[in-house]
């Protein structure tokens, strides 16, 4: 015990007169705070540039143009079909709405007219937000046209304390970013011990091998917890995200997420011979994972055949279950279901871990 | 006896690199092991420690079987191992305290680095020690728990003079304390002076141990005129002198040994004067045999090989 507290202390000791490991546990996040919270401020509202070209020159095919005109998210731009697409093309405009000619002359032949709507579908926004509202005011406006009553509508209910600004959705992202690192970076003073002869000058010595690792996780920790501890109080005084969770949940995720990086970082480590080796290693995890895992945006918007990638990722879990504990955002999955997968990353990589890690 | 080893044997694969070793280090002795590097010497010493097990063979540390119960062992020896870099941002009394820390029983940290004049530095940061206070550091982490052994890897590699006597001193102390003391070291007149008896090794095998002195007796009846010139002359030809018993050069250093040095001396300064040489044999003198003589003809190798 003696021998862990002093191990543990000398590891702080370290830490803190290393100027950089300082920083960039401490500062790195609230700097990525700091530009999404300064990039999302302000007006939140969003704008699709659309372009419309109007062949129509009844009154139906003004009024179409009008609804699209109302629509908050829709910028609208009238010009020639030619110009609108070349824009298109650019990608200066997100859509082009094209109204065809004499729609009054083909509705009362009882034929349809066809509204056609050019985009790029490889801009995920289009398909997924333009189309819809495309299709949701067209039929608005058929039900007009066709004088049809109101049946049924849709009373929207958020179920959400409060809205959901992407403030508050990065914060909890920026948190498991910063738990995956500090987790991560967890091995590498061992392997540089290992590197230096360091873990041989202790095996001389009574110290058991696990005191050492239990002495490196207990530091890891602690660091998790300073370092959300901060990470939440800036988010709080400076962009006012307010934690509406549990706190005794929270801290058990930050516990739970630091020990099941450890373990993978562990494990990716266990064989490197040095630090510049685990560095590479280490990099070519954590950045498609920080990526991949919808931190920082959400996983809706990935293309589908990244999803089981991405379903398969633990910080996948340990960012949902963080912004559903913080924020209470929609679940990707029940929390019960997040704690599991990253136990089960934990159990998993740590028995692996103490089957392949080399001490020498 | 303190260390007890009995038919130790260590593969590497196909290699042997012990040999079925046996010795013993005796209560409150310097004992030395030299050899080339790959002799086998780090691979039992390590054994010795509880770093490696054993092939085959038994080895007692203090009465207690190494395989058995290595961890009451560390607990009564201290290691120094050659230039670990440790912990680099924690200064020498925090890292002293540190290892303290690991042993049921440790001396103040005063004391030790009292011991290994580190009085200056104990505030320093490891990272900005020089080479002679990390080497005298890492001698002083290995004695921070008073240890009954104390195994030194070469204590005074890359030392400058001052610092190596400084060291020597240190050694003495702890063997008028009765302290044991495991060295192996690359200076043979660092074993000659500080031994009570050595051991060499090569190949795996111990090739000859005794007291310093003995050793050289026992291989060397014969003394040695020693001398630099450029170029060097022949071999075969200083072969040819009277008395000669071997002759050893080494780029412009040459060694003839002789068990009768006047007419051997006499017959050198005849060559020279004949040759022309007499201005140019440089620091010619004669001298008793070394233990580097005696290492030098068991191994046929310069022990820094």
């Amino acid at each position: 015990m003696k021998s862990f507290r002093k191990l543990v202390i000398a590891n702080f000791k370290q830490f803190f007169r290393d100027k950089t490991a300082v920083f960039f546990t401490f500062a790195f996040p609230l700097i990525f705070i700091g530009i999404f919270g300064l990039v999302f401020s302000g007006d939140e509202s969003v704008n699709y540039q659309i372009g419309l070209v109007n062949n129509d020159d009844s009154a139906i095919g003004e009024g179409i143009a009008q609804a699209l005109n109302q629509i908050p998210i829709f910028e609208l731009s009238e010009g020639e079909l030619n110009e609108k697409l070349t824009a298109l093309e650019d990608g200066e405009l997100r859509a082009v709405v094209v109204i065809p000619a004499n729609i009054e002359a083909t509705i009362a032949a009882g034929g349809t007219a066809a509204i056609t709507v050019y985009h790029d579908p490889s801009q995920t926004t289009s398909a997924q937000i333009i189309l819809p509202v495309l299709r949701e005011a067209i039929n608005e406006i058929n039900r007009q046209l066709a004088q049809q009553p109101v049946l049924l509508t849709l009373a929207e209910e958020s179920i959400l304390s409060q809205n959901l600004r992407y403030i508050d959705f990065i914060v909890p992202g920026i948190l498991a970013m910063s738990i995956m690192m500090t987790g991560f970076f967890g091995v590498v003073p061992l392997v540089e011990w290992r590197e230096k002869k360091v873990l041989k000058r202790l095996g001389v010595t009574p110290l058991r091998r696990s005191t050492v690792v239990f002495s490196q996780v207990a530091f890891r920790l602690v660091l998790t917890v300073l370092q959300a501890t901060i990470l939440i109080g800036v988010a709080y005084l400076v962009f006012d995200v307010q934690i509406i969770g549990n706190w005794f949940l929270l801290f058990v995720l930050l516990l739970l997420g630091t020990l099941a990086f450890i373990s993978i970082g562990y494990l990716a480590s266990s064989r490197v011979k040095t630090v510049e080796g685990a560095m590479p290693i280490i990099n070519l995890i954590t950045f498609p994972m920080m990526f991949l895992s919808g931190i920082f945006f959400p996983v809706e918007i990935m293309p589908d055949f990244i999803r089981p990638v991405v379903e398969a990722l633990p910080l996948t879990y340990l960012g949902d279950a963080l912004r559903q504990v913080m924020v209470e955002a929609t679940p990707l999955h029940p929390l019960g279901v997040d704690v599991a997968v990253l136990a089960g990353w934990l159990v998993v990589c740590m028995v692996l871990a103490i089957r392949f890690f080399r001490w020498e | 006896m303190v260390i007890e080893v009995e038919h130790l044997v260590k593969h590497y694969g196909p290699i042997k690199a012990v040999d079925d070793i046996s010795f013993q280090v005796r209560q409150g002795e310097v004992f030395g092991m030299l050899g080339p590097n790959g002799a086998g010497k780090t691979t039992t010493v390590e054994i010795i420690e509880g770093l490696r097990t054993a092939d085959s063979g038994r080895v007692t540390v203090l009465g207690m079987d190494v395989a058995k119960v290595p961890a009451a062992i560390k607990q009564k020896i201290g290691v120094q191992l050659q230039s670990p870099s440790l912990m680099p941002s924690l200064t020498v009394d925090e890292l002293l305290d540190v290892f303290a820390g690991f042993y049921k029983h440790s001396l103040p940290i005063s004391e030790v680095a009292e011991l290994l004049s580190l009085n200056e530095s104990r505030k320093v940061l490891v990272k900005n020690l020089s080479g002679g206070q990390l080497q005298r550091l890492s001698v002083a982490m290995a004695l921070v728990n008073d240890p009954e052994i104390a195994f030194l890897d070469e204590p005074t590699t890359g030392l400058d003079p001052q610092v190596r006597r400084e060291m020597w001193s240190v050694i003495e102390r702890m063997r008028r304390q009765g302290k044991t003391v495991f060295l192996t070291t690359h200076y043979m007149e660092e074993a000659e002076r500080l031994c009570n008896r050595v051991a060499i090794i090569d190949h795996g095998k111990i090739i000859a141990m005794d007291t310093p002195q003995k050793l050289i007796k026992k291989y060397f009846r014969e003394k040695a005129i020693q001398f630099e010139l450029e170029p060097p002359p022949s071999e075969a030809v200083l072969r040819t002198f009277p008395g000669v018993t071997n002759v050893a050069i080494d780029e412009n250093d040459v060694v003839i040994y002789s068990d009768d040095i006047t007419t051997t001396m006499s017959a050198t300064l005849k060559f020279a004067e004949k040759e022309g040489l007499t201005g140019k044999l440089k620091d010619l003198h004669v001298r008793q045999a070394t233990l580097e003589d005696v290492f030098l003809k068991l191994t046929g190798r310069k022990i820094r090989d």
